[in-house]
């Protein structure tokens, strides 16, 4: 009992907190306050909370089913979200600053939000694995995987922000959300126009807005291609291992299952992002077309497939249910 | 020839002439020097000079007037440089040669690798869309000539392009022999070379090449050999070299760090190549076969497994023979099932037993390259006692049921059998557990568990269960791809990881007292800056005016 209350303390401690971070985030926005740094260290020590708050919750739940806790839908949206927070954790003690937040911040309370909604209430408390499910290739193969989708999707979402911000002049002929639109951005710029303002010594500008435009399109291309190289890394573990546990378990490493097959998809989509990106000329914003295709993809192959509820791989799969 | 300068000396006017003139052979050979740094191969090196141009064996005919440029993409075949020329080093390829470099260099272009990857990826879509593997005429349901789905795609598409076996059609199989050549093609004619230019030596000689770099910065009051000490701590490659310009500059050094991210791609090419030929060799060339088979009966490897493919040839093992002495299942306290297990002895042609193991769920049984999974259970027969006679087995049958829980049924006839509507008491079981009983009107009568043995009275007629006899749904396989296919997997693995890591090069020049340096990356581009300036801060600062390094100042 003690474990259930504690695990519904935490979730609640991290949602909260985030919702939290993110209303922050929205005010300095909106209200465009200069001395932001006293509300920075706040929204940090947001995201910490966070982390340690979901970790906690991760945990119990281990120990009080038995089994590591990726064994069903709501489990591995915890993790999912999880591994968002993981990546701005490493982000932020490697550089010192959250500027990865507006991306991994919002994926970890929307995750987590669909999660603990009424969807999928009928999974959160833990489950017993079925026989296939008892191996030790449980933890390797869906933790990768997991950490890959976060990767990747942190990352391809940092390509549509990339695309966002280079068409922002024909959004803004067709959209209606202008100021929305303005205002996130000149954000980021007054935020390189603080660090960078060195490099003005060494390049040449048209205009001071279109210069700090192009620093933070760079920036972005430069970490999304970062974050998408380790996610295709975790993706790839992932899909190996899952093949090397289908043939201890099931006999045949490769079934052209439905969810390999999207898993496999995914993969060719990266590849793809991967190797546009060695020509100079797909730089840019063709490769950052690709990567948000991938976000798309990843999305079908996590969920979509998951809605059919057919195949192997159905343990994943839930009906969605209105309570 | 001396190359590496002492840097605490301050090189002459003259010295450095006479290096200009030993230097013009354009080879050195650097012979490692315990107390300047640490060079782990003696190799040639051509060094550029402005004066003249290098002429090395490793330059294949090159011109480089300033710089060897290391460049980032794939060298462009258009402009001559290294393709498709016979190595000294790689016997295999020479055969590749032979081919004609048009098809060749047709091959190896990025846009139609591309495109062949979108197409994989398309044409896999479309698998998963369709339902593969049903009988023309779900076809003909599904996609009807009269209402094409899309406004053309009828079932007359999904039939002759084979999209009803997607993934063994020959359009899908063509995408990925295509992909493999290109695969072959790519590493041959662009990474083999992009690596060999990545792994030579360069030095860049002026101070306006290095402020080209895409990071650059000058250090005042510094020293080269300082740098080169802080980036050796940093786990870069150092190696200086003398000037050998016609105006005193003193002493360059260049620096790299993680070359093994450029060899890992080839890496990753060769093992999909890997894996592509262990799946190959795993679809034409192994067996397989499902049997369910009842607890205490027996059943021949041979008679079970079907080939696959054009390559399967039976082996010695196949005339093994299995029996299944006992099928179990365990449960956990909710009721539901947590585990099966099938305790199973194999014997051989002369009736010997050779091995005797309990299989379950993520525990094969391993035996003369043969493999035996659990894979799935079923209910055989109820043993029971009616009224104190028997036993008699009843046939369980499997009854449909919405979702994946099982349910099985058997009917007890009770009075005249002969009769059309005989009645008769019916047994539901949904694991080998519980048997539910109903009387001959249907209605609930009880609930037994086989191992209680205790009676129950059903319209006057005593029944005892005395055993749920189960069967055991095993999947036996033979596969010899497998260590190819697990091979390439490893490798694939590995190599990956290793792709991760940037190749960051760096140059320094000793300009009187201040020291120019420059470098790029060729993945890291948004950490390089940063690390690069942290690098920097720890160069000390000299504050005297000789060139003696003087500790007690640490820059930044």
């Amino acid at each position: 009992m003690i474990f259930s209350t504690l695990e519904h303390i935490l979730t609640h401690i991290s949602f909260s907190v985030v919702s939290i971070v993110i209303t922050i985030h929205f005010l300095t926005l909106f209200l465009l306050v200069d001395e932001v740094v006293g509300l920075y260290d706040s929204s940090e020590k947001g995201m910490i909370v966070t982390f340690f708050c979901i970790t906690g919750l991760l945990v119990t739940r281990w120990i009080y089913s038995g089994h590591f806790p990726l064994s069903d839908l709501y489990e591995s949206l915890i993790f999912l979200s999880w591994g968002f927070s993981l990546i701005h954790m490493v982000y932020y003690f490697k550089k010192r600053k959250n500027d990865l937040s507006a991306i991994t911040a919002p994926s970890v309370i929307f995750t987590q939000g669909f999660a603990t909604s009424g969807l999928l209430t009928k999974m959160h408390q833990s489950a017993i694995l079925a026989p296939a499910l008892q191996s030790q290739w449980l933890m390797m193969h869906v933790s990768m995987m997991v950490l890959g989708y976060a990767a990747l999707l942190c990352g391809s979402l940092l390509s549509v922000a990339l695309l966002v911000i280079t068409f922002r002049k024909a959004i803004k002929i067709i959209g209606k959300n202008n100021n929305l639109l303005n205002q996130s951005f000149s954000f980021g710029e007054i935020q390189y126009m603080n660090e960078r303002s060195n490099v003005l010594l060494n390049t040449y500008f048209l205009s001071s807005k279109n210069f700090y435009r192009y620093q933070l399109t760079q920036q972005l291309d430069r970490w999304s291609y970062r974050i998408i190289s380790l996610g295709f890394i975790f993706l790839t573990i992932g899909i190996l291992s899952g093949a090397v546990w289908a043939n201890e378990a099931w006999g045949s490493y490769w079934n052209w299952d439905p969810k390999e097959t999207w898993a496999f998809i995914t993969w060719t989509v990266f590849a793809i992002y991967l190797h546009t990106r060695t020509n100079k000329n797909l730089e840019g914003v063709n490769s950052a077309l690709v990567a948000s295709m991938g976000f798309l993809i990843i999305w079908i192959c996590y969920f979509g497939v998951n809605l059919l509820g057919i195949g192997l791989h159905s343990y994943g799969s839930f009906t969605l249910t209105s309570n | 020839m001396e190359t590496l300068l002492n840097p605490s000396k301050t090189p002459k006017l003259f010295a450095s002439k006479t290096h200009l003139f030993k230097s013009s052979l354009l080879h050195s050979i650097f012979n490692p020097q315990p107390h300047t740094l640490f060079n782990r191969r003696p190799l040639s090196v051509t060094i550029t000079c402005k004066v003249k141009t290098s002429q090395g064996p490793k330059n294949d005919g090159k011109n480089i007037s300033k710089k060897i440029l290391l460049s980032d993409s794939a060298p462009e075949l258009s402009n001559g440089e290294v393709k498709g020329k016979p190595t000294n080093g790689v016997g295999a390829w020479g055969l590749v040669t032979k081919l004609p470099k048009r098809v060749l260099a047709v091959l190896s272009n990025l846009p139609l690798a591309i495109g062949e990857m979108f197409t994989v990826a398309g044409l896999m879509v479309l698998g998963t869309a369709i339902d593969q593997g049903e009988a023309p005429e779900f076809y003909f349901q599904q996609y009807p000539e009269e209402n094409p789905v899309l406004g053309f795609f009828t079932w007359r598409w999904v039939l002759t392009l084979g999209l009803d076996h997607m993934f063994s059609s020959p359009i899908f199989l063509g995408t990925l022999v295509l992909l493999a050549t290109s695969l072959m093609a790519c590493t041959y004619t662009t990474q083999i070379p992009l690596v060999k230019v990545a792994r030579r030596w360069s030095f860049l000689q002026s101070a306006d090449a290095i402020r080209k770099q895409e990071f650059s910065e000058a250090l005042p009051r510094a020293s080269v050999k300082d740098l080169g000490v802080v980036l050796m701590g940093a786990g870069y490659e150092v190696i200086f070299s003398s000037s050998c310009y016609v105006f005193l500059k003193g002493p360059s050094l260049y620096a790299f760090k993680g070359l093994a991210g450029r060899f890992a791609p080839i890496g990753v090419h060769l093992a999909m190549l890997l894996i592509m030929a262990g799946g190959t060799l795993s679809a034409t060339g192994s067996f397989r076969g499902s049997v369910t088979v009842p607890q205490g009966l027996n059943f021949v490897m041979g008679d079970v497994l079907g080939p696959t493919g054009f390559l399967s040839t039976p082996t010695e093992a196949f005339n093994t023979e299995v029996h299944v002495n006992r099928f179990y299942m365990d449960y956990y306290d909710s009721g539901e099932v947590s585990q099966f297990h099938t305790d199973l002895s194999l014997f051989d042609l002369n009736g010997k037993e050779v091995t005797r193991k309990t299989l379950s769920v993520n525990d094969p049984l391993r035996y003369g390259g043969i493999t035996i999974y659990q894979t799935d259970w079923s209910f055989s027969a109820l043993q029971i006692l009616k009224d104190d006679e028997g036993p008699f087995n009843l046939a369980m049958a499997p009854l449909k049921v919405n979702g994946d829980k099982k349910l099985y049924g058997t009917f007890l006839p009770v009075g005249d059998t002969d009769s059309p509507n005989v009645k008769g008491i019916s047994m539901l079981a949904r694991d080998l557990q519980s048997i539910v009983l109903y009387d001959q009107q249907g209605k609930f009568a009880g609930m037994r568990r086989p191992n209680s043995k205790l009676p129950i009275e059903i319209d006057g007629t005593k029944i005892i269960i005395v055993d749920a006899i189960g069967s055991s749904g095993l999947d036996l396989k033979t596969d010899p791809g497998v260590p190819t296919v697990y091979a390439g997997f490893g490798a694939l693995m590995l190599t990956t990881c290793i792709s991760y890591l940037s190749h960051a090069q760096i140059w320094a020049l000793q300009d009187g007292t201040t020291v120019i340096v420059g470098g790029k990356t060729n993945r890291a581009k948004a950490e390089f800056p940063d690390e690069m300036n942290c690098l920097l801060d720890r160069v000390p600062e000299i504050v005297e005016s000789c060139i003696t390094k003087q500790p007690d100042s640490i820059g930044g």
